[in-house]
């Protein structure tokens, strides 16, 4: 087991007002999972994400990872941004060498794992241009070579493809699909949120329905469709339909 | 001559697309299921046909067998195509000559600009020059500094 989250309750307080945003959330993470989490707006995807990954405290219950209580500088967990949070005075080399430096000492191996990373998700030839020169299906490209270069043994991300235009997402979903499939590749677990039902449904392996706010687990699916998936196939649709049954 | 307005990884998308749709698909109904006006996503069809990876007859977009060869390759094997691809296109193709023939195969963002003025008349140069650098950087052709504002002649890998 590599993470489990056990009990998970978190409530925010405004004006003296408690509002329960998660409810009592309980699932564990298995190497090879590739799990989506869906739900209404609201019903708090991205603050569950934000508590696996030790970003907040839960109010009630804990995250362990591997057994530990997940601590918010775990070097084996990484985290993909929709608006990809990267440095602008930084390039491309820079943005991936710098989340090396606690990790790498010496600069040559990090230069070494920057490029290796660089050349995994097709951006040689960037290294040195800087974020404002990239295209957003670019700028998201770096946020994956980031996120990999720490060799993570879970990758979480947050929407990370709803800041891109539709075709190019369409891109970066493949991408990002035949680095998953390369077992010589990073990471054992993928965590993502998403509100999209037809991306949840075309990467996942598993999907986690949560329910509007106060969110709760209302399903979690294992989903048998063979890769690659085609979304013009008729099962792939009743997928969909299946899903977005347990939202509405 | 025109430039169509699309990067590499919408074409490659669209590509994508195409193929879900059993290798054959309607423009019109391509840009519904992406949510887009058939406007926003012709350029990416006329990309991809500049490349020669589909051919358009009738409103129906078809994946040639280059783009069934890209659509199967691996990130890296995929450079190695679009490279070939954007190599033949006939602006990048004299701007590479160009830059071949200058100083240490460079040139100012200036002249890049005139050069594709000329080829490409139009009040909106600047964006006609990002969007070649797009094709050439991914192609690993022509790169572009943003500090010493020039562009050169990328090293073969």
């Amino acid at each position: 087991m590599l993470v489990e989250i056990r009990n998970v309750s978190k409530t925010y307080e405004t004006d003296g007002t408690r509002i329960p945003v998660l409810e009592n959330i309980n699932f564990t993470v298995e190497d090879n999972d590739f799990i989506c989490i869906v739900g209404p707006s609201g019903c708090g995807k991205s603050t569950l994400l934000r508590i696996i990954i030790g970003l907040e405290k839960p109010a009630s219950g804990e995250v362990l990872f591997k057994g530990k209580v997940i601590a918010p500088d775990n070097p084996k967990v990484a985290m993909v941004f929709q608006n990809f949070a990267l440095f602008p005075w930084l390039t491309v080399r820079e943005n991936i060498e710098l989340v090396l430096e606690s990790k790498v000492l010496h600069e040559k191996e990090r230069e070494g794992m920057a490029c290796k990373y660089i050349k995994a998700v097709g951006l040689d030839g960037f290294e040195r241009v800087y974020p404002r020169e990239l295209s957003g299906g670019m700028k998201q490209r770096v946020g994956f070579a980031r996120a990999l270069a720490v060799e993570p043994v879970l990758l979480c991300m947050d929407e990370p493809f709803s800041s891109l235009d539709a075709l190019t997402a369409q891109n970066l979903k493949d991408e990002l699909l035949m680095l998953w499939a390369d077992k010589n590749m990073p990471p054992d677990a993928v965590i993502m949120v998403t509100h999209n039902v037809e991306e949840a449904v075309y990467m996942a392996n598993r999907i986690i329905v949560l329910s509007p706010r106060p969110g709760k687990i209302v399903a979690d699916l294992r989903v048998e469709l063979e890769r690659p998936r085609n979304r013009k196939d008729p099962e792939f649709y009743r997928w969909v339909d299946k899903v977005y049954s347990l939202i509405v | 001559m025109i430039f169509p307005k699309t990067t590499i990884s919408e074409i490659i998308g669209l590509l994508e697309a195409i193929n879900d749709a059993g290798g054959v698909e309607d423009a019109a109904r391509l840009a519904a299921d992406f949510d887009l006006e058939l406007d926003e996503i012709l350029p990416s069809i006329e990309g991809a046909e500049l490349l020669g990876f589909v051919i358009t007859t009738d409103g129906n977009i078809e994946l040639t067998e280059d783009a069934r060869k890209l659509l199967n390759a691996s990130i890296q094997e995929r450079k190695k195509i679009i490279r070939n691809k954007v190599a033949g296109v006939e602006i990048i193709k004299e701007l590479r000559n160009e830059l071949m023939q200058s100083d240490e195969h460079r040139m100012s963002k200036e002249d890049a600009l005139k050069f594709i003025q000329r080829r490409i008349p139009s009040s909106d140069t600047e964006s006609y020059f990002r969007i070649i650098i797009n094709w050439t950087r991914h192609a690993g052709l022509i790169g572009y500094s943003s500090d010493s504002e020039e562009i050169c002649l990328m090293s073969k890998r």
